[in-house]
């Protein structure tokens, strides 16, 4: 069975969600939803149509309803700068440093959400990886204190605070029930258990679904292991 | 962050090259389970007037090495085999070592790959490969060629090769009774049908794939399976030279949830594939994603053929029962991130067939359960690292897009791609510079929690 399946390039749909306006002002994105207006008409063709866009049903109803209205035929030069990402900041497959200083620094900040909207992007409809505009953004170009303080402070500022909530009204309540004081409660070994046990269980169970997840991956982890030893497992109930 | 850093915590234990953890943890079940194996062969009792009887159900890498091994070894051998020009559907990547251990000759190999690109769901490309010495090489075979040559090696050693397709066996009423084989023999003058005929054999090494037969004969039970599905495309020569000595690997949800989408050379054409052991049933889709992020590179191409086959996930619970033996994929030794299972058949084909000629005394005595339980000790012993290592990987890394994200950034760094090539070439495990595998840990943790991170940014842009 041989057929010839690739026609000339055709751009796919980037189904843009129109959630983003939440996101403020950010005008390096009006000219990425301009273009994706002029798109409408040209549609991923038939053979890939279940496959490629998630989101493909109702996209292409919506767009074909556009179509049909004779709006804009897009000038074919557009529609082909399309294919792929586009942003006036990724240059080269990467994303250009020096359009993201702020005050003579690079706005890290700026740069995280770059690539999470341009990863977020190819998620929603991915793309042809192409050989001449190959993508070579590594994520540990941002520093590491960039990551530190845009991911781990703010959580650990609230673990913190609800640590110190509880510990202060726990301390408080054993002084009352035993008359201990705070610094007699650090002395003594049982409490400094329980201190322990509360600091990693904090750490460890975050929701009510972290247990189950903690069980799975126990069980994940020597899953692998008894399916190669079930062969052994065998002879031993046999030789009982 | 602190689950993330919990399941990365696993990973940070098990995805350093060093295993020598790993080889403790496992090696205490195993003395416990094995103390009671009883060395019976040396009281077997001998075969009189013959040599002893084996026949090798499949004719494909694993059974063709086992009959070699067997006939050189002085047994009777029957190698039976349903198809002999099968064009069987495969990657058919092997690795170095293969090529010196089988005595392969150089012209089987159609093309040297020693370039790889692994492309990640954000199209982050990185060309791994540069750590590979001039003779270094990944070798594409194509199957029938090759089974084919093992094949005839057996027949040339003096194995009896039989054009035949095996229905069922008898199983033997006691400790020497004969197996029975019953199976239909395509060689015969009678026709198109082929005529029934039966065999009596002493030992069976089932070869005969993932739907073994010999399997169920055992009842070795079952195991879980992948589907791999493969398109073969002739792409115009300029494209194709891209491909001269280039493999890609694409991943990403979209071209497979829990495994990987591929672009390998074969002689002419490339092979586009992917596979899947959660989402069989979205297979087409996950293939035209595939076709989709290769698009650029094999535009104007024609499908040529287009074909599927399963891939065992892991060993059947039952291996060895009296004396008939499972090797290669219907044992279920493919290993798991790579999906590699040419060289672990013809390995454990001969691994199995050695142990048969110690056992019998070149085919003087019969052998027993305990003769083949030896080949599943020396198996598991020799290659249990290297399974639960790309095991660890496949859990670590085909878990999610951000762990995929982090995957390819750890392959662009040199020592990852050392160890990696290292240890697929020459199939061994070799514990690096602890120094290096700290710093290797560190990096994986980094990019993984980054990864992460980015992605739960992308989830809030969702909602």
């Amino acid at each position: 069975m041989s057929m010839a399946i690739f026609s000339p390039k055709l751009p796919s749909f980037t189904p843009h969600s129109h959630s983003k306006t939440h996101l403020g002002l950010r005008p390096s994105y009006l000219p990425l939803r301009h273009l994706e207006k002029l798109q409408p008409p040209l549609v991923l063709s038939s053979d890939s149509a279940s496959g490629v866009a998630p989101a493909a049903p109702e996209e292409t109803s919506a767009v074909e309803s556009l179509g049909s209205n004779g709006s804009a035929t897009p000038p074919p030069v557009a529609v082909e700068s399309v294919n792929g990402f586009q942003d006036a900041r990724w240059v080269g497959g990467t994303w250009d440093l020096k359009q993201f200083e702020k005050d003579g620094n690079t706005n890290w900040d700026a740069v995280i959400d770059a690539e999470v909207k341009r990863r977020k992007w190819m998620e929603d409809s991915p793309q042809s990886s192409n050989n001449d505009e190959p993508v070579v953004f590594d994520t540990s170009i941002i520093p590491w204190w960039a990551w530190m303080k845009r991911f781990h402070l703010p959580e650990a500022e609230l673990l913190n605070g609800r640590a110190a909530m509880v510990g202060f009204f726990m301390a408080y309540f054993v002084d009352s029930l035993t008359g201990v004081g705070l610094v007699d409660q650090m002395g003594n070994f049982f409490c400094k258990t329980l201190l322990f046990v509360a600091v990693a269980g904090v750490l460890l169970v975050r929701k009510n679904e972290d247990f189950e997840t903690i069980k799975k991956l126990v069980d994940e982890t020597t899953f692998y292991d008894k399916q190669w030893q079930a062969a052994w497992q065998d002879e031993t109930s046999e030789k009982k | 962050m602190a689950s993330i850093a919990l399941k990365t915590f696993v990973g940070l234990r098990h995805s350093s090259p060093e295993n020598n953890t790993t080889i403790t943890l496992s090696n205490p079940h195993r003395r416990r389970t094995t103390q009671f194996r009883i060395s019976a062969s040396k009281s077997s009792p001998r075969v009189t007037g013959r040599n002893l009887r084996v026949a090798v159900i499949g004719g494909g890498p694993a059974g063709g090495c086992a009959a070699e091994t067997l006939a050189k070894g002085g047994i009777e051998t029957f190698l039976i085999e349903r198809k002999m020009d099968n064009c069987k559907p495969c990657g058919g990547a092997i690795p170095l070592c293969m090529v010196g251990e089988f005595d392969l000759p150089l012209d089987i190999i159609d093309r040297r790959v020693t370039k790889m690109k692994m492309i990640s769901p954000s199209n982050v490309a990185v060309d791994i490969g540069r750590t590979l010495k001039p003779h270094e090489y990944i070798g594409m075979v194509r199957r029938e060629v090759l089974d084919a040559y093992l094949r005839d090696r057996a027949a040339t050693a003096g194995a009896t090769v039989i054009n035949g397709l095996f229905l069922k066996m008898d199983l033997p009423q006691s400790k020497t009774a004969p197996y029975v084989l019953h199976y239909t023999d395509y060689n015969s003058k009678t026709g198109g049908s082929g005529e029934k005929k039966t065999l009596e054999v002493d030992a069976i090494i089932g070869a005969d794939g993932a739907n073994s037969r010999v399997a169920k004969g055992i009842n070795a039970g079952d195991y879980e399976y992948a589907i791999a599905f493969q398109e073969r495309i002739k792409i115009p020569d300029d494209k194709m030279k891209y491909y001269e000595d280039l493999a890609e690997m694409y991943v990403g949800d979209d071209v497979s949830p829990d495994f990987y989408g591929w672009v390998f050379p074969k002689c002419d054409h490339v092979a586009v594939g992917t596979g899947t052991v959660t989402h069989k049933g979205d297979i087409k889709k996950l293939q035209v994603a595939t076709r989709l992020r290769a698009r650029d590179k094999i535009q104007g191409g024609k499908i040529i053929r287009v074909e599927a086959h399963p891939i065992p996930e892991h060993p059947r619970p039952r291996r060895v029962l009296d004396r008939v033996a499972l090797v290669g994929d219907a044992a279920g030794y493919v290993t798991k991130c790579s999906g590699e299972g040419i060289y672990f058949a013809a390995k454990s084909g001969r691994m199995c067939a050695e142990a048969i000629v110690e056992g019998s005394e070149n085919g003087k005595r019969t052998v027993d359960e305990s003769d083949l339980r030896v080949y599943l000790e020396k198996w598991d012993k020799t290659y249990w690292p290297t399974y639960k290592v790309l095991d660890i990987l496949q859990k670590v890394f085909y878990r999610s897009n951000p762990a995929r994200e982090a995957f390819v950034e750890m392959c662009a760094d040199e020592y990852v791609q050392k160890m990696t090539f290292d240890s697929y070439l020459y199939k061994r495990v070799v514990p690096g510079n602890p120094l290096d595998d700290l710093k290797l840990a560190f990096n994986t943790i980094g990019s993984l929690v980054r990864a992460n991170a980015l992605t739960r940014e992308m989830d809030k842009l969702n909602l």
